[in-house]
């Protein structure tokens, strides 16, 4: 078995003197800084050398006191090891620039692409360096650096400035004030790039090709993106995805938060997952203070974050349902019955439908209330027999699979290479799961299934979902069983939480993949920097190549199957 | 006296009594299709609303919602007309109204049950022709020319992918539709709709089990009602073919797809089911086969709303496929099939 | 403009009839009118109770989720708390509604896209901001890209509280709009 420690040993012995400093974290990680121009040569060693071929993100810190900028890239693998290297690039922050991933690694386009927009560090090789989830007017003001004075500002609209277009339209603009000007952090030259709209009618070929608008608004989306195909007749040749829509600088409103008050915000990182995210956030800051939670609180959070996990899935597969079939196809809002049992369970605890802030650093809120046991096992005896019967209608109704199956199909090299993770990762036959592969919680105590499928197409995800309720249930049920009882909260925490200063990235299995927290501090009471690595924005990136060639109908089956959440992916 | 008079009239003009009396009729059964259609809506929400443990529209107009479609209505048909500067502007004002233009040729020739009056079954239909079921399979192809000119005219990439949909659909199930009605007319020896129903000893579903069941098939698909709603599939390209409309003009366009929804289904109970044939109750004699009519058209509503809420819809290829491939093939086999048993029992 | 102009009439009867109104107005005004007349005619009378009463018992949504309002949105549809009961309901295109749900935060990126969906709505239309976000920013009141208040953008009738408001406070909303129709105390006037 792989350790951090072989790596950094194998890595030391092929290339001498490019590691500058080096740390073998407890949890398997490996940090290590990499000289920058070496980086590419070290990422495609530890690839075809050491199966790193997990890319899980990059995240740019910005260290105003060093006059530096550092770009962590995340490596890991796909159950060869469980090993998480850490490897981070220093580059100067007048001028910055680093070497980009996107040679060895497809999926790296968009996370260098975020760091450019948000930091404006240049990435040299990078193909198509475009803003993201930016608008175009915020482009070149660089709002995550720790210098940004710009925003917050409390009085936007007042500010606004309306004007009649041409075409009889309502426009407005919002000026900077005063203070942005003289702080210098309005944008004086835009960079040069064409933009979304001009980038997707250059590929426009014939004349009978047009380019079809799914969003901001439209049925298909779950939250506002904008999914343009280009479509021949009923062919689609070509698809382009715009994000950032509600980017809400989540992570730059996390820095000025304290560490409790980040609580709630991670809530809304994405609206069906909120327990989980509290998990990834609470989880990281616990490894940074060195706590862990006593054993009954871990044994609530797990019962609440599956319950969690199958009211998610349900939502998933009714939306998608809603997608192949209409609003008002009768199993869909069956389903959205089932949940709404579910939610009374978690309601009963948290006191929350969505938002919960439950999980605390070293524990949990409150304590499960009385007859909650009896309540939660009958809702589950329900939900497996309502389940089974969905899988049963789904197997028989043959429309269903005509539409299904072989639609969007992934292969297991293709899903890797996509960096999709959760559901669609496992129906690519890919056996990763957070919870086997780098068990948290108490996950390495409990007995449950990794469901993986062999197809990949969009009816094998969606099978995966099902099957993953019968396996939550299972969970839940060990836990009400070995649930002992005690504190629910570690002792000995400060009011005022400071931790040391360092790093900690901790991942859990969110209901939709892996999901990471990279959280910085520097011993003050906020944090430096809070990175979120969201599922959902790795299924988006890994969209548009899906849809290929595939009808206009099979894209909201596709879309639909891979059960987006827009709020994560814009953050 | 006034009686007397306009028979006289009669006497003198006939051609001018027969156009004011089919102006009248005419008048009077657009009117009733009208409220039959916004009950309709109104039942199709209820009833949708029993199959999704939901109550459907119960607070305006009492428990039963029934004045929910009056409100809807009066909603729609004052809500402000937007045409979009793109849409070629005269075929955009047409299309509803050529839409409704031709339902109503379907209602023309379509009978609405019968009465006995003096032993006798007096069909209650406005144009008795010989040919009205083929003349009825004819009106029902037109009327995809309704939702064509809607969705070309908006200058919209959804309302014109939905056009498109709607005539390859159409062109592929009317082949077989045709055929099934022309295996229907061999075996009742007449392509009058009325005689056709007067022919069912046995029902026709029985008689051409294969055939009922592709003209069913070929009859959703007419309505454009799920599985085969792909003209207008929300989730894919908004609302298709009427994507631009609003106000009056949508409201036409939604109250239309009603109103076919409602003639198809008497036409499926007519060919297929019998009509208004049934045992004769004895003392309510004069209105039974109204009833039995009446019965056969709401069993045949409600099963089409069930099919609308428990399948998922159709690719549009597998539609054309389903159409072209399938039925087409199966449509020859059952007019061999008529044509055979039509030829023993003559 | 008197009948007598138009017609020759005694003064006396003109005198008369101008006496006669219909609901406050001059009986006149009706007969030689315009259609601004005729709608002013009908805001004022029994017609517009009429009127009022069909838009609002049909208030028809545009399905548009943006935040965590969005999955409360979509259950606000659904069986247990089914808003087909007043007969509200989603549709898909801006083209054929009537209400327009803020259920989230505005960004600058989105801004353009939503004000023109409000623009495609045909009149008589009504706008509700539901959930924090869309009412003052919410949790993200001091976001760099974030619009925190709607309400100089759109008229907006009804403000649901709520991070995200519960499904019963969206029927609540419902009502509150529906009473403001009745009352005519809408803010566009309808």
């Amino acid at each position: 078995m792989t350790t951090a420690n072989d790596v950094l040993a194998a890595l030391q012995s092929a290339f001498p003197g490019v590691i500058e400093e080096a740390k073998v974290g407890p949890e398997r990680q490996l940090w290590a800084t990499i000289k920058p121009d070496r980086i590419v040569d070290v990422c495609k060693y530890l690839r075809d050398n050491h199966s790193f071929d997990h890319y899980t993100g990059a995240v740019g810190v910005d260290k105003i006191d060093e006059g530096l900028f550092e770009v962590t890239e995340m490596l890991a693998s796909h159950g060869a090891h469980q090993v998480v290297a850490l490897l981070k690039v220093k580059t100067k922050r007048d001028g910055p620039s680093v070497k980009s991933l996107t040679g060895l690694f497809w999926n790296a386009n968009w996370y260098e692409r975020e760091i450019w927009e948000m930091l404006g560090i240049n990435f040299e090789g990078h193909p198509e360096l475009y803003p993201l989830l930016l608008p175009d007017e915020l482009v070149g003001v660089w709002p995550w650096r720790k210098d940004f004075k710009g925003y917050p500002d409390y009085n936007t609209a007042e500010r606004a400035i309306e004007r009649l277009t041409a075409e009889g339209y309502t426009e407005y603009s919002i000026p900077p004030t005063e203070a942005e000007v003289k702080a210098g952090t309005v944008q004086k030259e835009r960079p040069k790039y064409p933009t979304f709209r001009e980038r997707e009618e250059m590929e426009i070929k014939g004349e009978s090709e047009m380019i079809l608008h799914m969003g901001p608004q439209h049925a298909v989306v779950p939250g506002p993106f904008l999914l343009d195909i280009l479509v021949d007749g009923e062919r689609v040749k070509k698809a382009f995805l715009d994000v950032g829509y509600i980017h809400k600088g989540i992570e730059k409103i996390l820095e000025n938060r304290t560490y409790m008050q980040g609580i709630p915000i991670t809530d809304r990182l994405c609206y069906m997952a909120s327990l989980t995210n509290n998990e990834a956030y609470c989880g990281a800051v616990e490894r940074l203070l060195g706590i862990e939670a006593p054993e009954r609180a871990q044994y609530i959070r797990i019962i609440l974050e599956e319950l969690s996990r199958i009211q998610s899935h349900l939502l998933g597969t009714a939306e998608f349902l809603t997608l192949i079939a209409s609003a008002v196809y009768s199993p869909f809002l069956y389903m959205i019955i089932d949940r709404e049992d579910v939610l009374t369970c978690i309601e009963s605890v948290t006191g929350a439908r969505i938002n919960h802030s439950f999980v605390r650093f070293g524990g949990v809120r409150n304590d499960l209330p009385d007859g909650f046991k009896d309540m939660t096992l009958d809702t589950l005896k329900m939900i497996r027999e309502k389940t089974e019967e969905y899988k049963e209608l789904f197997l028989s109704d043959s429309i269903y699979r005509k539409r299904m199956e072989g639609v969007g199909v992934l292969s297991p090299h293709d899903a890797r290479r996509l960096g999709v993770s959760g559901p669609p990762l496992r129906a690519s036959d890919t056996p990763y799961d957070m919870r086997r592969e780098d068990p948290y919680l108490l996950y390495k105590d409990l007995d449950f299934d990794v469901i993986t499928r062999k197809e990949g197409d969009s009816k094998a995800r969606v099978e995966v979902r099902l099957d993953e309720i019968f396996e939550s249930c299972y969970i839940i049920e060990q836990c009400l069983d070995q649930i002992p009882s005690g504190p629910i909260m570690a002792e000995g925490i400060p009011k005022k939480i400071k931790p040391e200063p360092g790093e900690a990235y901790y991942r859990v299995e969110d209901h939709r993949g892996e999901m990471g927290f990279f959280v910085v501090s520097d011993g003050s009471d906020k944090p430096v920097k809070v990175k979120a690595r969201g599922p959902v924005y790795a299924y988006m990136q890994a969209l548009p190549p899906l849809l290929e060639g595939v009808y206009i109908a099979d894209v909201v089956a596709i879309a639909g199957s891979m059960d987006a959440c827009t709020s994560e992916v814009d953050r | 006296m006034v009686l007397s008079a306009i028979t006289e009239f009669a006497a003198q003009e006939p051609k001018i009594y027969g156009l004011v009396i089919g102006l009248i009729a005419a008048a009077i059964l657009a009117a009733v299709i009208n409220v039959v259609a916004m009950l309709l809506v109104w039942l199709e929400r209820k009833v949708m609303g029993d199959f999704q443990s939901r109550y459907g529209p119960n607070r305006v107009g009492g428990r039963w919602g029934v004045l929910q479609l009056g409100a809807d209505a009066i909603k729609l048909f004052t809500k402000e007309d937007i045409i979009p500067r793109g849409a070629d502007k005269p075929v955009y004002v047409w299309a509803p109204i050529v839409a409704v233009a031709t339902t109503m040729l379907v209602a023309g020739a379509l009978p609405f049950g019968a009465l006995i009056i003096d032993g006798r079954e007096i069909p209650l239909v406005v144009a008795n022709m010989d040919i009205s079921a083929f003349y009825i399979e004819a009106a029902l192809s037109i009327m995809a020319i309704g939702a064509f000119m809607a969705g070309w005219s908006s200058n919209n990439k959804y309302s014109m992918l939905g056009a498109f949909r709607g005539i390859a659909r159409m062109i592929a199930y009317e082949v077989p539709m045709g055929i099934c009605v022309i295996s229907v007319a061999i075996m009742a020896h007449s392509l009058n709709v009325v005689e056709i129903v007067e022919a069912q000893s046995v029902w026709f579903a029985f008689a051409q089990p294969i055939g009922f069941v592709i003209f069913a098939i070929a009859l959703i698909t007419d309505l454009g009602r799920m599985p085969f709603d792909q003209t207008e599939a929300e989730e894919e390209i908004i609302a298709g073919y009427n994507t631009e409309y609003s106000g009056i003009r949508f409201g036409l366009l939604y109250f239309q797809e009603y109103i076919v929804f409602l003639l198809g289904s008497i036409l499926l109970v007519h060919l297929y089911l019998g009509g208004w044939k049934g045992p004769v109750i004895p003392v309510i004699s004069f209105i039974s086969p109204m009833i039995w009519f009446f019965m056969k058209l709401v069993i045949v509503l409600v099963a089409l709303i069930w099919i609308r809420v428990s399948l998922p819809r159709f690719r549009i290829d597998q539609v054309t496929d389903l159409g072209w491939k399938i039925l087409l093939p199966l449509s020859m086999v059952n007019l061999v099939w008529a044509v055979v048993v039509g030829m023993y029992f003559a | 403009m008197g009948i007598s102009d138009v017609i020759p009439l005694p003064v006396a009867v003109d005198k008369e009839l101008e006496k006669w109104t219909i609901w406050g107005r001059p009986l006149t005004d009706v007969w030689f009118t315009t259609t601004e007349k005729i709608h002013e005619i009908i805001e004022m009378g029994p017609i517009k109770n009429v009127l009022n009463w069909g838009r609002k018992n049909s208030l028809w949504f545009l399905m548009q989720p943006m935040g965590c309002c969005g999955v409360e949105m979509l259950v606000f549809g659904c069986p247990h708390y089914d808003c087909d009961r007043f007969g509200i309901f989603p549709r898909a295109t801006p083209r054929q509604v009537d209400v327009m749900i803020i259920s989230g935060y505005i960004t600058r990126k989105y801004l353009p896209a939503i004000k023109n969906l409000w623009e495609e709505i045909p009149e008589p239309k009504w706008v509700m901001a539901i959930g924090e976000c869309a009412i003052s920013g919410g949790p993200f009141y001091d976001s760099y890209n974030i619009i925190n208040d709607t309400s100089k953008f759109f008229p907006i009738d009804v403000f649901v509280p709520g991070c995200p408001p519960r499904p019963e406070k969206f029927i609540e909303g419902f009502r509150e709009l529906q009473e403001k129709i009745k009352r005519r105390e809408d803010k566009r006037g309808y």
